[in-house]
């Protein structure tokens, strides 16, 4: 066996999707002074605050992720078709759809008053919507050709809106209910999929459920993709009620 | 005083298996112990072309290189024959080696040519194990797409491999371990670097060849992007575009140090590439034993001028060679094959003006 050391995104989801305690109490050890949680190579800076401050327990730890996450922000260049900046996946480079949604997920659900950030996440969600509804992993259109929208990134990102812009969340409802099937040969995909289909009443939850629970049988590709299929098996996730 | 030159290179090597492993390794362990005082922060000041952004002892003066242009027209029928064909011309070498071939796995749109072929790898994967190599396996950390499960089943890949019960290891989220660079064009410093790409005794890079929007064109050593974890750098890999892609190509490719490259040209990709181009009829793959030259010569058959492709000849100093004159061409006449591609948008400066 190739052992490797435990790693924040991970590990949160583990803590979020399985309940584990184990995972809370790492996450919280391997807390950085400044709230942070994540890895450093190099000068590249891996932020999982917003997911750090998800599975972390309500109390300091928490609040001190929370605290980190108001910080990290996307950074834009010169593209004048991209105005809003959301969450990067690495410090200093532009926002993007997946840690956008988890670090508006954190704010809206944790600490809805920073207002601020939540606008910004919005709009940059309205910036980078693609065209008819759904999103990709952050961006509309390259060089003049619109790009389609993948399942996995718009489930995530129907999921940290909530029950907010509903009319971007209806196109994206409508577009995750057209296009899940076409990618279920994933499982990633497909739980994310039955999330955000679920939270949002659609008569597709079901299936997409049923898909994911034929998925789990040979087991799951790796951590995050089985923390999904916990989340949707089991119809929990931080986006419900805390 | 006499210089240590370090003896991965695999063009010039007595035993590149090793060689390479051990370049990565002593990297490791040296980042380990510099570890959080590296070269991180500022920008790097430099002028290319004058400074010398690399390690002297980890990079052999480039030689010598052997390519192979080797006309095919389809994936169908005795592929594996003409990859065999192909290896042995560039007196590949991977007997008794454990071998890891890097495809090019960005995303799936049906219809669209964005990835290395699955028919190709399958082949290679047979072609290794002919010529002895103690395993093969197939890995990439696909760009765009965080479901890499979704993209090797959609696009074919997953099946491919299945027929010729071939391991698929997922680089974005395979163990993988910090490695210092021994070139500084970019200030990234250290990289995460998977445990497969480390232990591996040669590293195939088998690009699409394709047109790129921003680097021009995207072969051989612009594939070594796939082999850095998504889940550090992300989806996509913005950190690796924000220190200059042409800087952070050069990077990226000093560190994992594909032994030979394996081109995909049957049906290549122009226009706006990587992602959004059209087919490109090609008929032809592409052989080398140093990613350089094979880069070399494949754009240049694309019509574009290498040198006029920053990456590429920032690498021709010092990752391999990118001299035309000490380019052997061991397959057929590569000027015979030049069909100008469409070069993506904002990227006609890379144009050649002549050809071979």
């Amino acid at each position: 066996m190739d052992g490797a050391a435990s790693e924040a995104e991970s590990t949160a989801f583990v803590a979020l999707a399985f309940g584990d305690a184990g995972a809370q109490g790492w996450l919280e050890r391997s807390q950085s002074p400044d709230g942070s949680v994540g890895i450093t190579v190099g000068s590249v800076v891996r932020d999982a605050s917003a997911l750090g401050a998800l599975a972390l327990a309500p109390g300091a730890a928490r609040e001190r992720a929370l605290d980190r996450v108001v910080l990290v922000s996307g950074r834009n260049g010169p593209d004048p078709a991209v105005t809003h900046f959301g969450w990067p996946w690495t410090d200093d480079t532009h926002g993007w759809t997946e840690p956008t949604a988890w670090g508006l997920l954190a704010r809206r659900t944790l600490r809805p008053t920073a207002s601020d950030r939540i606008a910004d996440a919005l709009a940059m969600f309205r910036e980078r919507e693609c065209v008819g509804g759904g999103w990709n992993y952050g961006s509309r259109e390259t060089l003049g050709v619109d790009l389609r929208p993948y399942v996995q990134t718009t489930a995530m990102a129907l999921l940290a809106l909530g029950d907010v812009e509903p009319a971007l969340v209806d196109r994206g409802v409508a577009e995750l209910e057209r296009s899940w099937r076409s990618e279920i040969e994933g499982m990633l995909s497909t739980a994310s999929a039955a999330c955000a289909l679920d939270v949002f009443g659609s008569p597709h939850a079901g299936a997409a459920r049923d898909a994911v629970a034929t998925m789990t049988r040979d087991g799951a590709p790796d951590t995050v993709a089985a923390s999904w299929a916990a989340f949707a098996l089991s119809e929990g996730g931080p986006w419900h009620e805390r | 005083m006499a210089r240590e030159v370090d003896p991965v290179h695999p063009r010039n090597d007595h035993d590149p298996k090793v060689s390479r492993r051990d370049f990565i390794g002593r990297a490791a362990v040296a980042t380990a112990a510099v570890v959080g005082a590296a070269v991180v922060g500022g920008a790097i000041v430099r002028t290319r072309g004058e400074e010398q952004l690399w390690d002297e002892d980890a990079f052999r003066p480039p030689g010598q290189a052997r390519v192979a242009v080797v006309p095919r027209t389809s994936y169908t029928g005795n592929l594996t024959g003409v990859v065999l064909d192909g290896l042995r011309a560039i007196g590949a070498d991977v007997s008794g080696a454990r071998v890891l071939l890097k495809p090019n796995l960005v995303e799936y749109d049906p219809g669209s040519v964005i990835n290395t072929d699955p028919r190709l790898v399958a082949a290679t994967v047979e072609a290794v194990r002919r010529l002895g190599g103690a395993s093969v396996s197939v890995a990439e950390g696909p760009g765009h797409r965080r479901d890499t499960t979704y993209v090797m089943r959609a696009s074919g890949l997953m099946e491919a491999l299945h027929n010729v019960d071939a391991q698929f290891i997922d680089l974005n989220v395979a163990p993988a371990t910090p490695v210092g660079l021994r070139s500084r064009y970019t200030p990234l410093g250290t990289l995460w670097i998977p445990h497969a790409v480390r232990d591996a005794d040669v590293v195939i890079s088998m690009p699409k060849m394709k047109t790129h929007h921003w680097a021009g064109v995207t072969l051989s050593l612009k594939n070594c992007f796939g082999c850095l974890p998504g889940r550090v750098y992300g989806w996509p890999k913005n950190a690796l575009h924000w220190v200059g892609i042409d800087n952070a190509i050069v990077d990226v490719a000093g560190a994992v140090r594909p032994s030979y490259a394996i081109i995909d040209g049957i049906v290549g990709m122009e226009g706006n590439g990587p992602i959004d181009g059209t087919p490109k009829q090609m008929g032809i793959l592409v052989f080398g034993d140093d990613p350089v030259a094979a880069d070399t010569t494949a754009a240049t058959m694309m019509g574009f001028d290498p040198t006029r492709v920053t990456y590429l000849a920032e690498a021709a100093r010092f990752l391999g060679q990118g001299d035309p004159e000490q380019i052997l061409q061991v397959g057929e006449d590569p000027s015979a094959h030049v069909s100008p591609f469409q070069p993506a948008p904002g990227t006609e400066t890379v144009v050649s003006a002549g050809s071979f």
